[in-house]
């Protein structure tokens, strides 16, 4: 009887132990292989959110799933498509509502470098963290997210993927595929990335351009300079990462109209009108510029800095020097290049256009393959 | 190969820094550039691992170890200090590789001391886990010329190109066959190689014997003559003018006038000090007399492109000092290594092209050669010197490679030191830790874009 009870007893505990083993086992999941250039600088993914296979093609799934938002009709996708580089091509976003985004879709490219604040504004500190922002957003996609659970908890793929990734469907892991996802769309293979591999050589006027971009001007020593890099680092063509150093106020508005910027984040008056400095990879394709989507091309851009620029009490002062001709009136700000210099600059901004990644089949809509495979 | 230079060598430091001696006249020559765009690959780059630097490593041959690339760890308060973090084992070549640069478009460049490969790039990547990686050593063709030194990127008429300099020329049996490469800065492809022997030039015409240092502003280029690199005898006092719209010989300077050893002065390293390192400066050239155990100063005229008598600023021969070698700089000063006694001697840089003094030595160890300048996680600005001359080895061992007195200027090791007080915080001495010399360091990538050697 005794030895019978000691029996029952260690049954249940071997029972109950294979049911909180199962139920809590870590998926087993494989770390994702690339290389990046080194020049690209270091990059930190974070330690609870290690870059998996497995979350990268839940994430890539995630990403181009319509199930995401309210009326199943709008997918992180719509907005960041990958053959415009990850933008829409629109002055500004249209989601479920119907209404105008406040906001020019943000190209989603080498997202593991650059300024560590996301969204123009950089309200958000983590890919993590801004991957439910749109989701939720009741303009964007107007989602809830309990529901969108619910609905994924329904799915047999999702479960599987999921299980797989993360062990679960949750808030967080739906974050958190999303975000490694977008830490894959590393682009690195346009002809400036190959110039600055020595595997080609720039045309001339491509060479005058990157020089200009690279240079801010100084009259005294006639060096000539379009003062791209004062905002837009050398190999990332990014905002700099250091805080805030990746935000700028370039001159758009004037106080009186003035946007708030990154002051919506951290409500110092000096950072009113700061914009994040965006990455100008592939910028030939992400047209129209700026936050607001306000210029239609390049040479819209150009022309803003070459003397449209608008006085404020945030405007750079990177900005307010910059001039290729001695300054003779204060009032007046403008790089003063000259057309072919204009020229030469955005033949080079051309440069960072990535063929490769723009048809990229790691980064393509599943759901196509899927539909073409059946 | 080296080591005949290197008996040379040992024969003056064996005598030691006697007192300096009356003789010809003198003059000069130097090097170094910071690039807006090496600038700004500075300021590009956060999250850059500013403790970690790249070396070049050589292995002793009687301690069964192989020549490699390796990255380290050199922040002292790190659990890691002096920990590999990465090797990269290089091919068996003929000498060791020698020096490291980066371009301005961060490309990572050596030089060699042999003819098996003088010069080559290597490839950085970044891996999953933002490790760094080399993926690529590949030799380059240098069209027959041995013995690599340094490399300058410099810009002539608005066309960038790699200059590096030879010391063995195309013909290591020529008593004065050494070049300056001038290669395409984005295909590594020779342009144009620049000699002037002096047995084959006329009586009176520049000449170039073993280029060693390298400098340039605007359209003059200076470099040294240093030491033959097999031929002991055959040691270098001068330095010679490059008129850069040419790119031919224009002008040879002596920068001598004593032999504290017995050898002519070999002009190492140069620095051609200009408005881009000290604004407003007079432009001068500074050269560092390897055996003369002298700095040298040679003021330049820009107007009329004409260069002043030498004039003498330093003697180390007096002063306790010999084996002057690199010329680095930070933002406020100028850093010269001695390899006698091994110390680091720090300047005023707003006072340059003259030297006043900034500050007390940093007491390094023997060999005191290359350098990097750095912060620690915490904050605190580090500097770390590579303390050894050439990597023959050491008799002690039993190594056929090796010289006694080479030995002497062999300490190593890497020691950092508190940039504003010089006190030493670590030391790391790779013969012993990983049974190899060190033969370079450079910042992994950052830091190292300030001024280089």
């Amino acid at each position: 009887m005794k030895t019978a009870n000691i029996v029952v007893v260690i049954a249940v505990i071997l029972i109950a132990s294979t049911i909180y083993y199962l139920n809590n086992k870590k998926p087993v999941t494989h770390l994702v292989e690339f290389t990046a250039p080194f020049v690209f600088g270091r990059f930190i993914i974070p330690p609870n959110n290690p870059l998996t296979m497995e979350s990268v093609l839940l994430g890539k799934r995630l990403f181009y799933d319509p199930l995401l938002s309210s009326n199943n009709q709008v997918s992180c996708a719509t907005c960041h498509k990958q053959s415009l580089a990850f933008t829409d091509g629109l002055k500004t976003s249209v989601g479920v509502s119907g209404i105008p985004l406040a906001f020019n879709s943000m190209s989603l490219v080498n997202l593991m470098w650059g300024p560590r604040h996301f969204f123009w504004n950089g309200r958000s500190s983590s890919l993590e963290d801004q991957a439910l922002q749109p989701i939720q957003h009741a303009d964007e996609m107007g989602r809830n997210i309990d529901e969108l659970i619910v609905d994924l908890k329904n799915n047999d793929t999702y479960i599987n993927l999921f299980m797989l990734a993360f062990g679960e469907i949750s808030a967080q892991s739906i974050a958190k595929a999303l975000a490694n996802f977008q830490r894959t769309l590393i682009s690195s293979n346009s002809r400036y990335d190959q110039y600055l591999r020595g595997e080609i050589t720039l045309s001339s006027q491509e060479e005058n351009g990157r020089k200009l971009f690279m240079a801010h001007p100084d009259t005294k020593v006639t060096l000539r300079g379009g003062n791209c890099i004062d905002c837009h680092s050398q190999f990332l063509t990014s905002g700099f990462s250091t805080v805030f150093d990746g935000f700028s106020n370039n001159g758009l508005d004037n106080d009186q109209t003035l946007k708030a910027g990154l002051f919506s984040l951290t409500k110092n008056e000096a950072h009113r009108g700061l914009f994040k400095a965006p990455t100008l990879r592939n910028i030939a394709v992400t047209s129209p510029y700026m936050h607001d989507g306000r210029f239609a091309t390049l040479e819209d851009v150009l022309a803003h800095y070459n003397g449209g620029i608008k006085r404020s009490k945030t405007l750079s002062p990177l900005i307010i020097e910059a001039d290729n001709i001695p300054k003779t009136q204060n009032d007046h700000i403008s790089l003063n290049l000259n057309d072919n210099e204009i020229t030469a600059i955005i033949a080079f901004l051309h440069t960072l256009t990535d063929e490769e990644f723009l048809a990229n089949s790691a980064f393509s809509n599943p759901f196509i393959a899927e539909n073409n495979n059946d | 190969m080296n080591r005949v230079l290197l008996i040379g060598l040992a024969i003056m430091l064996f005598n030691g820094c006697s007192e300096a001696t009356k003789s010809s006249s003198t003059s000069t020559i130097a090097k170094t550039e910071v690039t807006s765009e090496q600038m700004s690959i500075e300021n590009s780059v956060v999250n850059i691992e500013e403790t970690q630097a790249i070396v070049l490593l050589s292995g002793l041959p009687t301690l069964g170890t192989a020549d490699s690339i390796a990255i380290i760890e050199i922040d002292p308060e790190s659990n890691n200090f002096g920990n590999i973090l990465y090797d990269y084992p290089l091919p068996k070549l003929d000498a060791p590789m020698h020096h490291m640069y980066y371009s301005p478009n961060g490309r990572l460049y050596a030089t060699g001391l042999g003819s098996q490969c003088s010069l080559a790039e290597i490839g950085l990547v970044r891996n999953a886990k933002a490790e760094p990686k080399i993926n690529k050593f590949e030799c380059l063709n240098t069209n027959g010329q041995n013995v690599g030194e340094d490399i300058m990127w410099h810009s002539v008429n608005g066309e960038l190109y790699m200059f590096v300099t030879f010391m063995g020329g195309s013909d290591l049996t020529q008593l004065d066959a050494g070049s300056v490469g001038v290669f395409n800065a984005q295909t590594n492809e020779v342009i144009k190689i620049i000699e002037a022997r002096k047995s084959q030039v006329a009586e009176g015409q520049p000449f170039i014997m073993f280029p060693h240092g390298i400098s340039a502003y605007g359209d003059r280029m200076v470099v040294t003559s240093a030491v033959h690199p097999t031929i002991a005898t055959e040691v270098g006092n001068t330095v010679t003018i490059i008129d850069l719209n040419t790119f031919e010989p224009i002008e040879t300077i002596v920068t001598e006038d004593s032999k504290p050893v017995g050898f002519p002065s070999s002009p190492v390293e140069v620095l051609f000090v200009r408005p881009s390192i000290v604004e407003g400066v007079e432009p001068a050239i500074l050269v560092n007399t390897m055996f003369g155990f002298e700095t040298w100063k040679i003021p330049y005229n820009e107007q009329t492109k004409t260069f002043s008598t030498p004039e003498k600023l330093y003697d180390g021969a007096t002063a306790g000092t010999g084996v002057p070698l690199e010329f680095y700089g930070n933002e406020d000063e100028l850093f010269i290594s001695h390899g006698v006694p091994g110390i680091v001697k720090r300047y005023d840089l707003k006072q340059l092209p003259n030297l006043v003094s900034s500050g007390e030595d940093i007491k390094a160890e023997s060999g005191a050669h290359h350098m990097i300048f750095y912060k620690t996680a915490s904050g605190r600005k580090l500097i770390a010197v590579q303390n050894n001359l050439l990597n023959l080895g050491d008799a002690k061992d039993n190594d056929p490679t090796d010289i006694d007195f080479i030995a002497k200027l062999n300490h190593h090791s890497l020691t950092v030191h508190d940039l504003a007080t010089g006190e030493r915080l670590g030391e790391i001495n790779f013969k012993e830790k990983y049974k190899k010399g060190i033969d370079n360091i450079e910042a992994l990538f950052g830091s190292g874009f300030t001024h280089h050697h």
